[in-house]
């Protein structure tokens, strides 16, 4: 029997090519991409450290330095130190609406856990007898919007996570 | 099977049940009008933009918590999923989506996610996940489906939301009334069914290709890795079920075999002992 390894020499390559270009990010001189709708540049490679700048989504940086997980990055004249997590390897794709123009930050954002179901989704429960899935998700949707951004933050200091490592 | 073909007898096969809840609602004229419309933009297919991944993954959502027993609502569990895996998704590749995590009252040893940013696993797989790390394993592995938006391309590639915006955009304006509204929501239950039952297909019954849980799995582990957790912890949770092993139908059915699962995870050792949750 053929290994799959065999059946799929190209997976192969592939993730040999995604090691690589991993590694090839977090080195000085590679290029990195914002992925939030504001990404604040530190002055320190510190969670706590003053902020030095901020940048706008899904803007492309030169890293210039690496220590551990942070990255001293630069765009023109905005320089500045990132945790890793907060930048991406590949260019995001684009959040546009209906109507081509990039979602604001309050149309996407867990600030807006709160929001209810679209009405596609419960007339879809309604007409396939899924009302108490339903009852479920909105259950799980009020449970979720307890964690906001403040109680994660706590989470992440205590649990020594993400920029608090 | 030609990708036309394909599309064909899949849109046979399952827009009747649509069709029929247009019939219940009495709008098969509009049902009618708005079919023709689709079909003269079917073949402009475009990306999946938020607004459409939102609606197909609430629907989708619903349909595997219906299929798996509804939720545990227990409070205490339910944080803690959502905590770690707001903790992943705050450095994934879209940390701008609603990311929400639950447990399916389900004996199974699974995990699923849908579009938009819904994240779900078995108390099954739940209570093998004794510590944080393997939990953030698990989850990292489904987020990484959502951020490759795996379901979304073979919705794309099966061109079975064609035309979905150019409708929805054209009607976005016409809401002045209750029965625009109504229409709009007939209009896209119609669009959308065949794109919600062929994710609901790929997640729950058929699973994705190899290649994608392979590139899926990897991706969780550097997500749990940059977050903090350690990265062996879908090691351990695999090998766990590996040694106890369970039937195969109970046990990531969706998935490919643990064996090469594991064997394709990057070199690092096992996080810590699976045990069971407290």
């Amino acid at each position: 029997m053929k290994s799959r390894s065999a059946s799929y020499p190209w997976l192969a390559v592939l993730l040999l090519a995604a090691a690589v270009s991993a590694g090839a990010a977090l080195a000085g001189g590679s290029s990195a991409y914002t992925k939030r709708f504001k990404t604040t540049l530190l002055a320190e490679p510190s969670p706590l450290a003053q902020p030095a700048g901020e940048l706008p989504y899904g803007r492309k940086v030169t890293v210039n330095e690496v220590r551990g997980n942070w990255l001293r990055i630069s765009d023109g004249p905005a320089a500045g130190w990132v945790f890793a997590g907060n930048l991406s390897e590949t260019k995001p794709a684009e959040n546009k609406g209906l109507d081509g123009v990039p979602l604001a930050a309050s149309d996407t954002t867990a600030t807006a856990a709160a929001r209810p179901l679209t009405p596609v989704a419960v007339e879809y429960a309604a007409r396939n007898n899924l009302v108490n899935a339903r009852d479920d998700l909105d259950w799980l949707r009020a449970q979720n919007a307890a964690v906001t951004a403040e109680v994660l933050q706590e989470f992440l200091q205590t649990q020594k996570k993400g920029e608090f490592q | 099977m030609k990708p036309r073909l394909c599309f064909i007898l899949s849109a046979a096969l399952l827009v009747p049940p649509v069709v029929q809840a247009q019939l219940d609602f009495g709008k098969l004229t509009k049902a009618l009008d708005t079919g023709s419309k689709l079909a003269k933009t079917a073949k402009g297919v475009v990306g999946i933009g938020l607004p459409e991944e939102k609606i197909i993954g609430e629907s989708v959502a619903l349909e595997v918590i219906g299929q798996f027993g509804g939720l545990v609502r227990d409070e205490d569990i339910t944080r803690r999923v959502n905590l770690v895996g707001l903790a992943l998704a705050r450095y994934c590749d879209r940390p701008e989506l609603e990311w929400r995590f639950g447990v399916l009252n389900s004996s199974t040893v699974n995990a699923f996610s849908a579009p938009g940013g819904y994240v779900f696993i078995t108390r099954g797989l739940y209570d093998l996940a004794g510590t944080d790390d393997l939990l953030a394993g698990i989850l990292g592995h489904e987020i990484s489906h959502i951020t490759g938006r795996h379901a979304l391309k073979i919705i794309e590639n099966g061109e079975l939301l064609g035309g979905a915006k150019a409708l929805i955009a054209e009607r976005s304006g016409q809401f002045r009334d209750a029965e625009a509204r109504v229409n709009q929501v007939d209009a896209q239950l119609q669009q959308f069914g065949p794109s919600i039952k062929a994710t609901i297909k790929t997640i729950i019954v058929d699973g994705y290709n190899a290649p994608t849980e392979y590139a899926a799995d990897k991706g969780g582990h550097d997500l749990a890795r940059i977050t903090g957790y350690a990265p062996g912890g879908l090691r351990a949770v695999l090998q766990d079920l590996q040694a106890k092993k369970g039937d195969p139908k109970k046990i990531f059915s969706t998935h490919p075999p643990l064996k090469e699962r594991i064997k394709r995870l990057p070199d690092e050792p096992a996080a810590v002992p699976a045990s069971p949750a407290s």
